[in-house]
């Protein structure tokens, strides 16, 4: 496979597993962020403590949280299952979680919606051969309403409970790592976790939820700047830029324009993939950052998502932006020390030939610069084997 | 192992973990440098290619999970996101014909 078009797929099967696993939960919540940071704009501005207090439409907050943003995750969790029949049970099977629960079930969610999907789904495969012709709509109906209306009554006596129980779990557990300050100790799972591209399934499909949970009781939370902080990106980014291997300096920029503002942190990945040592830089500063959220009490509304400075300051609380920036800019700053250190303040950057990084990203210059011209020479090829040699590093990192 | 000629490619996927953030950024930029020509590019989450592409960029990170998900289908990984050496080449490959390896 490894031709000079394409580098050998990398990727182990676990390390594979478990992001498809997490890639399944940030699934069910990703495309319905925009219903979360509705409900947080909401929550800001008009609860008590609020930036325009109103009681009519406060009102907004509870039903909001409680039922209609678990139930839109089970309907998307099922539609992933069994498309559009398998949201519908999803949504119904979600709302037996729901009723009784006094927390938010974004958990029982996350657990009804596939569960019911996939047993109609094997309800749909055992009655489609069986049904003769001109009875399919009644069975499709009634098979997915009896398999509805089971999965919700099963969700009130049965499994909501449970759920209930495990996300009091959690969240004490949550709870008791801020209280002893050791939150910050996150960061040496986040930040590794982030480059291996688990970084949606930590924060949407883990500490999203856990941080909602928070905000309905304290109204704010810190679990949402856990993973989305872009300040050690931003200091490891800016490290490359002054510091980094020569050839790669051009295009930082507009890596960072990217990461900062346009908040996809997908773009920085690379950069610590080719050093892998550099994950000390950003897990510094991501618990450095951490740390100062913790002392100055900062949090967010909902999750910033995409984790930009601009989705930042919509979802910071009145009176709350200097803890949040502060936290911001302690991580840009140790990360960014941290990375000019491990990167020798630039020493040799443009002669390490033997560093594979620094080759791959000349010969992708190289490459770039030839405008893709030249198949002939031996570029191509040297990138392709060089940027090979590079990641199998990250993993031991 | 699969191999494509340019020629017969319609549909170009860029995947990443969740299809909303880097392989928008990445699927836009190839539209532009694609202008002109017949082959359409969308962004998927790398759980759920379309079974109709011809063609699937992705980061190496995600590169076993896209084979998973559409075996046989050419499968072009790349390693950073803006000006890998691997996405030049597909670009200047579909507009100047030639076979795509994956």
């Amino acid at each position: 496979m490894a031709t000079p078009y394409t580098p050998t797929v990398h990727g182990t099967g676990v390390r594979a597993t478990i992001q498809r696993f997490g890639g399944h939960l940030a699934g069910m919540i990703m495309p319905n962020i925009g219903a979360f940071i509705a409900w947080g704009l909401i929550t800001a501005l008009f609860i008590p403590t609020g930036w325009v207090p109103n009681t009519t439409l406060a009102a907004l907050v509870g039903p909001v949280i409680k039922v209609l943003l678990p139930v839109l995750i089970g309907y998307t969790g099922g539609r992933m299952v069994h498309g559009q029949r398998g949201a519908v049970v999803g949504a119904v099977a979600t709302m037996g979680v729901v009723v009784g629960a006094d927390v938010p079930m974004f958990l029982g969610g996350m657990i009804m919606g596939p569960l019911a999907a996939y047993v109609l789904k094997h309800v749909d495969r055992f009655t489609e051969e069986r049904t003769r012709a001109g009875f399919e709509m009644l069975v499709d109906n009634f098979t997915a309403g009896i398999v509805g209306a089971l999965a919700a009554i099963a969700g009130v006596l049965a499994i909501g409970p449970v759920v209930e129980r495990c996300t009091q779990v959690a969240e004490s557990g949550v709870e008791w790592l801020v209280n002893h300050h050791l939150l910050p100790i996150a960061s040496v799972i986040i930040e590794p976790g982030k480059v291996l591209f688990l970084n949606n399934a930590i924060n949407h499909g883990v500490l999203g939820p856990l941080g909602v949970a928070e905000t309905v009781q304290h109204g704010k939370s810190i679990l949402f700047m856990l993973e989305s902080n872009p300040g050690p990106g931003l200091g490891l980014l800016i490290a490359y830029l002054l510091f980094g291997p020569r050839a790669l300096r051009p295009s930082t920029p507009a890596a960072i324009v990217i990461h900062f503002l346009g908040g996809i942190h997908e773009i920085y990945f690379p950069y610590v993939l080719m050093r892998p040592r550099l994950i000390l830089a950003v897990i510094a500063g991501g618990a450095s950052g951490i740390l100062t959220f913790l002392v100055t009490g900062a949090g967010l509304v909902a999750t910033p998502s995409p984790g930009s400075i601009f989705a930042y300051m919509a979802v910071t609380p009145k009176g709350g932006w200097f803890g949040v920036i502060a936290g911001i800019v302690v991580a840009t700053a140790v990360s960014f020390a941290v990375a000019s250190a491990l990167l020798g303040f630039g020493r040799g950057a443009g002669d390490d030939s033997g560093e594979p990084a620094a080759e791959a990203a000349e010969a992708a210059e190289a490459a770039d610069a030839a405008d893709g011209t030249a198949a002939d020479g031996t570029t191509p090829e040297t990138t392709a084997v060089e940027i090979n040699t590079t990641v199998p590093a990250a993993k031991e990192a | 192992m699969s191999t494509i000629e340019s020629k017969d490619v319609h549909k170009i996927v860029v995947a990443c973990d969740a299809g909303m953030g880097s392989s928008v950024m990445l699927a836009s930029q190839l539209r532009r440098q694609l202008k002109g020509s017949s082959v359409a590019v969308e962004h998927t989450p790398v759980n759920s290619i379309p079974t109709d592409a011809d063609v699937i960029l992705c980061h190496v990170g995600l590169a076993a999970r896209a084979r998973a998900t559409a075996p046989g289908v050419v499968l072009v990984p790349f390693q950073v996101f803006i000006g890998d050496p691997a996405v030049t080449r597909l670009v200047t490959t579909i507009k100047n014909g030639g076979t795509i390896n994956g």
